[in-house]
């Protein structure tokens, strides 16, 4: 399932999928992969996102 | 092949080895030997190996049928083992490369081409050298330089893979 989600608090930052990977610590790749609903990440990049992006779990990873 | 050739292929390989640890420290952004990947790309990485893994297994357990079999092949023993360890190396990278997990995140891609070249023109040499003796073949067998052949194939399918993979994802990227 797409994380729309998190796309959408990405491009509200007016963050590229390259920034928030450098950000993260992780490929432009993985986080393609994310928002796509290819790849579930682990909490601690969850939180390393959610940090990034100043939202919480909830808003960004949970239904 | 006998002491005389075993001993310079030896020391061939450590230098190729130490001299790989080298350039990988330059081309890694971060001047490690080692690359960095993230928690996708070590999941990705393992499937790789292990689908390698299965392709040595399956290639040695060929070679044991025709070696069992008393089937001749036109090529050295050691040659045959070499492609095993090859075979593997293509599968390791192209699952990579379709998984985008080649590249990790303090690799210099520049840099690595520039490796890549190095590594085609060094085993060029031995190649061209044997050609210009009279050829590959020793007493109706490829022989010592069919080695580089190999590790072109490996260098030549790593590039191409990397070629088709870009366009791939440039059409990706325009159609999203």
């Amino acid at each position: 399932m797409k994380n729309l989600k998190l796309k959408a608090a990405r491009a509200g930052r007016d963050l590229s999928q390259d920034d928030l990977a450098k950000i993260c610590g992780v490929s432009r790749q993985t986080i393609s992969a994310i928002e796509k609903g290819d790849y579930n990440p682990t909490i601690n990049l969850c939180i390393s996102i959610c940090k990034a992006l100043d939202k919480t779990l909830d808003e960004l990873f949970w239904e | 092949m006998n002491i005389l050739t075993s001993v310079p292929v030896a020391i061939g390989l450590i230098v190729g080895i130490l001299l790989c640890i080298v350039l990988f420290k330059y081309a890694n952004r971060d001047h490690k030997a080692k690359t960095d990947y993230d928690e996708r790309q070590k999941n990705l990485r393992n499937n790789a190996y292990r689908y390698a893994f299965y392709t040595i297994v399956i290639y040695e357990a060929i070679m044991i049928i025709l070696d069992m079999g008393s089937v001749s092949l036109p090529m050295e023993h050691f040659l045959l083992h070499f492609g095993a360890i090859i075979a593997g190396g293509i599968v390791q990278v192209g699952y990579s490369i379709w998984n985008d997990v080649y590249w990790g995140l303090n690799n210099d891609r520049k840099k690595y081409y520039i490796i890549f070249l190095v590594i085609f023109i060094l085993n060029a040499i031995p190649i061209i050298g044997s050609l210009l003796r009279g050829g590959m073949i020793v007493d109706g067998k490829l022989s010592t330089p069919f080695l580089n052949v190999l590790c072109e194939i490996l260098i030549l399918a790593v590039i191409i893979e990397l070629f088709i993979k870009s366009l791939v994802d440039r059409r990706e990227d325009q159609e999203a």
